[in-house]
Parts: C-alpha cells; structure tokens; sequence
C-alpha cells in the first residue's frame, strides 16, 4: 500500500488499494486536523484495477476542526453486483506540510455549490455513503442509468413523437380501414403498411403497450432524476459562507465601491427584497432560494399526477345512457369498469328520475343551454337530491357525477281530429352537419297496407314541429305548447307537446383528487421555479467596499439590478472636504 | 352599429401603427440609429397595445361574453399578447431586443386575422353552451399569452442560430486550419477561435465585430431563455386549466383530442429546451436548436389541428376559401 505525501495541491491521488475483495468505490470522508497533522480515511477500491482520482475540495467550517469531504471520480463504472465492502481504516501520517494546502481556488467552491467540484458529466457519479452497510450493485446502477439526462430528454422526445403519430393515424377505427389506408401493396414512406399499425398498436396508440411502457420509463427516470440529482441540490444549496476578497472578485458580477460603508449596503439590499448576513466586515445576502428547490417540486407534481392518471385509467367507471324525459334508470345499470382496480360503491344503487328536459333559446333561435331537472331516489324510494343539471354544471353524488352531454328528441305527442293523444317515437334523421333533425310520420287511412300516406312531422328542436301532407308538401310550423290546430288534407292536427330525452355522462373516478393535487403543485412549483436564485457577497477593505454576486437564472438582467442598486449606495465623504459631493444618488 | 364601426377604426389604427413601427425599424437597420426614431417606436408599440385592447374591450362589450370563442378572436387576442409582452421589459428599462421581433410577429398574425380569409368569422358569435363558463376565459387567455411568449422566445433563438451559423461560416472561409470541427458549436470555443485568429492573423477588423456577436448571441440566450421560461409557464397554467375546465364539462380531463395532445406535444418539447439548458455543453446552440423545434411545433399546434376541424375544440376550425 503505496502511501503519498499529501502534496500543495487541491487535487492529489491519496492512495491505490490493491485488496481483492473490495469492489466498488465510493464517497468518503477525511479528517484532517491541525497541528496533529493525521490523516484517516476509509475506502474502497475497485476490483477490476479501474483508477480513481481523487480531488479535494476544501470546505471551511466554523468550529477549530477542519473538515475535508472529497468527491471521486470513477473512470470505470462499477460492475459487480452483490458485493460487500470492508471499510479500510488507514492512517497516514503526514510528516510536514506548509501550513494549509492552497485554499484560495477552492475555498470559493466551497461558498458556492458544492456540486460543482464535481464535473458536469453525464451520467453524475452516484455517491452513497460507504463504509457502512451492504451496498446492493443493481439497484444502484439501475438508478444511475435512469437518471442519466439525455436518456430522459431521449424519452421525452419520444413521448412526443408517439403522441404526434397518434394524432396523424386515425385511432381506433375497424382494422379494414387500416388495411384501405395503409395497403401492404403502396406502403406510406415506401415501408409503412397496416402491419406496423396494427401489431404496434397503433391503431389505439394512447392504451398501447408501446407508449404506455415508454411513459412507465419516463416515470422511472423521473423518479431516479428527483432522488439523485435534485435532492442533493437541496442540501448545498442550502449551504454558503463568507468569501474573501480575490473570491469576491472573481464573481460573475463584481464591482468595487471606494468610500461606502457594508451598512449602508446591508440596508439597501434588505429593501431590494434580499435576506442579508453580517459578519464583521463580511456581508452575505441571497434572494430567491425557492426558485432552487421549485424544480423538485415540479418534478414531484408531475409524478403526483402520473400516479392519480394510472388510478383513473384502471379504478374508475363511466358511462353514457339516453333518457326520455320521465323515464329512469339505475345508476349502477349504465356503468362499465375500466379497469382492475374499479370496485363499485354503495350509490350504484341510486335511481335517477329525468323529471323534465328543456333548452333555452337565443333570440336567433339558436340553442343557449340544455337542462335537465333530475332527482335522485335510493334503494328505498326516498328522494336523496334534487337538481336541474346544464352543461358545464354537472351533478355531483356520493363519488358520482352526472353530465350533460347531448340530447335527443323522443316523442311528438298529437291529437288527430280530438282524437288521442297519440305519442309518436322520433327518429333521427341524418344530415351533414352538426345539426340535428328528427323525423316522425302519423299514418293515415289503413295502416297496413303497403303505400300507407301520412302526414310527416319533422323538428330540429323543441321549439317548433314542421308538418307535411300526405303528399309530401309543406303544410305549416307549430309550436308544441300553442295548442293551435293545423288542418292537413281534412284533418285537425294538434300538436300538443314535443318530449325530448336527455344525454347523460356518468362517472366515477378516484383519481380527481389526485390529479387536482397534482395539477394544482404544478402550477405552483412551475411559477416559483421561474425565481432567480441571487447571491451577493460583499467585503469592507478598509474604505473601499468590494461587492461580487452571481445568479442562476436571469443572467441577463442581474447586472443591470446589481448597477441600479449600487448607485443607491451613499458615498462617505469626509466632512473636512470642501469639494462638491454628491452623497446621495438615486 | 358604433361598436362594429369603433371595431373597424380600432383595428385599422393597430395595424398601421405596427407597420410605421416595422418601417422605422427598418430604417434605424438600413440607414442609422437615431433615438428619437427608436423612442417613437417604442412608443408606437404601446399605443398599438391600447388600441388592440380597446378593440377587445368592444367586442366584449358587444357581445356580452369574454372575446375569445373562435380563429379571428384568438387571433386578435395573440398580437394583443405580443404588444403585453413588449412593453412589459420596457416598463423594466431594459434593452429591448424583443420589439424586433414583436413587430413583425404582431403585424402578421393582425394582417391574417383581417384579411380575406376569414372574413366569415369576423362578425361577433354568441357562444355555444359548452363554451359558457368561467373557465374559458382563464383557459384559452392563459394558452394564448403562452404561445405569444413561447413564439418570441423561440424566435429569439431562431435568430441566435442565423447570427451563430453566420459566424461559424466567416471562420469557415476565413482560417480553415484553426478550425476543429468536433467542437465548434460551443461558445467557448468560438470565442476562443476568435482570439486565436486575431493572434495570428492581427486583423483589427474581425475583432470588435466579432466580440459584439458574441455578447449579442448571449444576449439573445439569455433573452430567449427567459422569455421562453415565463411562457412555459402560461402554457402549463393553460393546459391544467383546460384539463379542470373539460372535467367539469365532459367528465375527462384528457381525452386525447388532437389539440390537446399537440399542446402537451409543445409542453414537452419546451421542457426538453429548459433541461438542455441544464447541462453546460449543451446551453447555447443545441437549446436554440430544440426552441427552433417549438416554434414549428407551436404553429402546428395552434393553426395545424384546427384546420383539421375535429375533435372537441373545433371552435377554432376554419376552410380556407379563397374570396
């Protein structure tokens, strides 16, 4: 075992372990003090002779003893799997050294974050703690896999294109259309033919396999990204100390300010919105930390989300049913599972009563809204609610909601010659168009005969029915609550009302709450991560004031901030002077 | 009567106001910078902002529900955004590189919004009962600011390509053997070739041009990211909002409607800038690339899905009939 004079550099290879039972190489931690000058470590070392550097970034704390934490970058990727390690406690004895290593260069890495003493290098080096515990292989290399960055860009990018390809390719369409669109004989882009569509399933691309999987593995980046690179953020973003002057200088941003005073900074940078440190004639201030820990609360939301869309894909139920107005329906007979976890509720039993469907007009005879008044009646025939339901106000009960979604008309109620009323059943006719037309057809003379005549009735709404003779010409409009009779071909027609039935959504879906959450953290984090993350140091060098500060974000415009309050900084002038000062700018 | 006549002043008054501001761009470009000219620009771009809003204002009033229910309204809406968009920097005092490309943008999407092609939808509509609800105008205005911001930012970046490729290019010409090709879409490398060939070569002439580009570029990056991270968030405030808005209206919050996932498509793509930006080798040209990427994807989404007319937001579907 080889051991090195630790040298006056901040970067030094401490030592080569050649034991073959030591696998995997970890972080570890170093004691150094003073004036004792020991040196002990723990480590291990990889099997297959990879090499290991070691660079020391130094990091000063407050009390008398000297803490040295070291980051190691591996030059081959740990390959074993189940493997023990055996922490190997070895002091070196250092014989001299002169005074400390060279602090300037890093002690202004150890103000800032810490993870930049580490190379930005995809993928980051993993680092656990070592030296205690079994160290699973697998999991952890799994982890380091998944949260390799361009991996995750690389699915994202092929998220989109699925979704992309979903809307071009017509979805879930009879496998014929499949075979007419994309023919085996002229294939689209000289090699797409309904083969691809249909095995890939394609045809119902946002419930394939396929891009299931590939959200499922954006999942699992999302979540191994969160908990290796974004939550140590946390930790050394949280951590920052006082710069010297040369650190100072060295900032994105410096300046210097002959004749000011630390206060009058400190009381500037308190009004600009910055929270401010003093320290004798160091002064620390930051603004906008949030904006560093938003990130992973966004990263949070979204597997929020992802977690409360798999419980409504596979728990939920809906369905859809037509009611004619006074008719009813149970609950639980329209409702279909969606999935394995769907399991149904005590309301499934609640009876719904349409008691009237009706739709307001605008002055242009235009449909303005649908209603249906409903009431709800459970097993023993007692009414539970009562609710006049429209589009865009759904009725809500018991983990139910019911929607307004269509409409249909469902009888023409007439009298002919005072005689009836007879109901008529309405079909829908079919035109180009949203509209709808509904057609029905009184006959007249001898029903079965096989060219019956009859007078036909067709209505686009509940507003008005028009009437045709038996010989197909146009009669004349009613209005179903007018009451006033028509005389086609002898007979008195009345028209007494038009029924309309109601379309219905119904579900249920545990994942709202879930989802509601999610989205609501989304746009939160997403807004903060917008803040930039502002840092200032400054330092009282007798009478000159040196200032020095960086930011994450808003590179662009932190200079110009950092001039606009510098000059609200007061100039100290001597009372002895006599030439013109200007003490107080801006 | 008034309404539709103030309409009409209203708009003719934004549209000539942007193309005098466009014009004296153009000549502050061609011929030389006078402050008074850029002064009075700037201010065209805010009386350009009144009058779109009282164009909106009118329409609202009118038509008793908020001006955003098809193509010519959204239209008007967005060139409304992009004048928000201009003059909020101003009132920040900075340096305003964005009325370049505001200009034009707001000129354009105004110029098709009242050209022929849509004068069927122009007049005011009532809305359908699906589209009366307090969402609407907290969804769509949300979606609409996000893309105006999004097609600056993503400008931005399409001019950060021109001017980086056209630098690239002089070095091409200029000193072949200095070049390493493996490397020379990195900022610092460019940089680093510049003080090289100014070295070697000792022509004056290359570098203060040269060093201006490069602070321009980074201005631009930094213009850009910025501009795309606020519309990236009206984007996902937009998209939420419509997913809570079609769950109280249809029971889903997503159904895969083509304009729904075409949004979540430019959502995506924009994420993938804002993580390219993480990863230093790759801030500058690749991110501007991925942003050139949104811009097209953008235009699919809000013109490209509603020519196809389908689905649950055809509201915004228009034919193209040539008058």
């Amino acid at each position: 075992m080889k051991i090195l004079n630790i040298a006056n550099r901040h970067s030094v290879i401490l030592s080569k372990l050649q034991n073959p039972n030591i696998k995997n190489v970890f972080k570890f931690k170093t004691h150094y003090s003073f004036p004792q000058s020991h040196l002990i470590y723990n480590s291990c070392s990889n099997k297959n002779g990879g090499k290991f550097t070691v660079s020391l970034s130094y990091t000063t704390t407050r009390g008398s003893g000297m803490t040295v934490s070291c980051k190691l970058k591996t030059s081959k990727s740990d390959s074993n799997k189940k493997s023990k390690n055996k922490s190997l406690q070895t002091k070196i004895v250092v014989p001299e050294l002169d005074g400390a290593p060279a602090l300037s260069q890093a002690a202004e890495e150890g103000g800032s974050a810490g993870d930049r003493s580490v190379p930005v290098k995809p993928p980051p080096p993993p680092s656990k703690k070592s030296g205690l515990g079994l160290l699973k292989g697998l999991p952890r290399r799994v982890l380091s896999v998944l949260s390799n960055l361009p991996l995750a860009i690389a699915e994202m990018f092929a998220v989109a294109a699925l979704m992309a390809l979903g809307t071009i390719i017509d979805q879930g369409e009879a496998p014929d259309y499949y075979f007419q669109k994309y023919p085996e004989d002229n294939p689209v882009f000289g090699f797409f033919t309904w083969r691809w569509v249909l095995t890939l399933g394609f045809d119902r691309m946002f419930s394939s396999p396929v891009f299931l999987g590939t959200l499922a593995l954006l999942g699992a980046s999302l979540i191994a990204c969160t908990y290796t690179t974004q939550i140590p953020v946390v930790k050394v973003a949280k951590r920052w100390s006082f710069l010297h002057s040369e650190a100072i200088r060295r900032q994105e941003y410096s300046d210097t300010l002959p004749r000011a005073s630390l206060q009058d900074l400190g009381i500037i940078l308190v009004g600009a919105g910055y929270e401010v440190f003093l320290k004798g004639p160091s002064l620390y201030a930051f603004k906008g930390l949030a904006g560093r820990f938003a990130p992973i609360g966004v990263h949070l939301a979204l597997l929020l989300v992802m977690a409360g869309g798999t419980l409504s894909a596979t728990g939920s139920f809906k369905g859809s049913v037509t009611v004619p107005q006074g008719l009813n329906f149970v609950i639980g007979d329209v409702l279909g599972p969606s999935g394995f976890l769907s399991t149904p509720s005590e309301s499934f039993n609640t009876e719904v009563h349409v008691n009237r469907f009706y739709m307001d007009y605008y002055d242009s005879g235009e449909v303005s809204q649908f209603y249906s008044d409903l009431s709800l009646f459970d097993l023993n025939g007692k009414e539970v609610m009562r609710e006049t339901i429209s589009v865009n106000h759904p009725l809500r009960y018991g983990g139910i909601t019911i929607y307004q979604t269509d409409w249909s008309l469902s009888a023409l109620q007439v009298m002919k010659d005072d005689e009836g009323p007879y109901n008529l059943a309405m079909a829908p006719l079919k035109i180009n168009g949203d509209k709808k037309l509904y057609g029905t057809f009184l006959p007249v003379g001898d029903a079965n005969s096989p060219d019956v005549k009859g007078i036909s009735m067709l209505a686009r709404d509940l507003q008005s029915i028009v009437l045709y003779d038996q010989e197909g010409k146009f009669a004349g409009v009613r209005r179903p609550n007018s009451k006033l009779p028509i005389d086609i071909d002898g007979f008195k027609i009345v028209v007494i009302d038009a029924i309309g039935s109601t379309g219905l959504d119904i579900k249920t879906d545990p994942g709202v709450p879930i989802v509601y959450a999610g989205f609501g953290a989304l746009m939160l984090t997403t807004c903060i991560s917008f803040l930039s993350h502002s840092q200032i140091w400054a330092l009282q060098d007798g009478t000159t004031l040196v200032i020095g500060g960086k930011t994450n974000r808003a590179k662009g415009e932190f200079p110009e901030e950092m001039n606009r309050l510098l000059d609200q900084v007061p100039e100290i002038v001597e009372s002895s002077s006599s030439t013109q000062s200007d003490s107080f700018s801006g | 009567m008034i309404f539709s006549t103030l309409e009409h002043i209203l708009t003719h008054i934004s549209f000539s106001i942007v193309s005098i501001v466009i014009t004296t761009h153009l000549i502050t470009f061609l011929v030389d910078e006078i402050i008074k000219l850029y002064d009075s620009s700037e201010k065209g771009i805010i009386m350009t902002f009144f009058c779109i809003t009282g164009l909106l204002v009118t329409r609202w009033i009118y038509s008793g529900h908020f001006p955003l229910s098809n193509l010519y309204e959204s239209l008007i809406f967005l060139s409304w955004s992009f004048s928000l968009i201009h003059i909020v920097p101003y009132f920040k005092k900075n340096q305003n590189f964005l009325s370049t490309i505001i200009g034009p943008s707001a000129i354009f999407t105004q110029g098709f919004a009242t050209s022929g092609l849509l004068t069927e939808i122009h007049e005011s509509t009532i809305l359908v009962p699906a589209l009366q609800s307090e969402w609407l105008i907290m969804h769509v205005s949300m979606m609409i600011l996000g893309y105006a911001a999004l097609l600056c930012g993503s400008l931005l970046s399409v001019a950060l390509l021109v001017i980086a490729v056209r630098k690239n290019r002089k070095f091409f010409f200029t000193s072949n053997h200095l070049l390493n090709l493996n490397g020379s879409f990195f900022f610092g490398e460019i940089e680093y070739m510049n003080e090289r060939s100014n070295v070697l070569q000792n022509t004056s002439f290359f570098s203060p041009k040269n060093y201006y580009r490069s602070q321009f570029i980074q201005q631009l990056d930094y213009w850009s990211y910025r501009v795309i991270s606020l519309g990236f968030i009206f984007l996902t405030i937009g998209i939420l909002s419509g997913a809570v808005w079609a769950n109280e209206a249809w029971g889903s919050y997503w159904s895969w409607d083509p304009k729904e996932t075409w949004a979540f498509i430019t959502w995506i793509v924009f994420s993938i800038y804002l993580h390219t930006r993480t990863n230093i080798k790759w801030k500058g040209t690749n991110s501007a690339i991925v942003a050139s990427i949104g811009f097209l994807i953008i235009w699919i989404c809000y013109f490209g899905v509603n020519l196809l007319g389908i689905g649950l937001h055809s509201y915004g579907s228009f034919t193209l009939t040539s008058n």
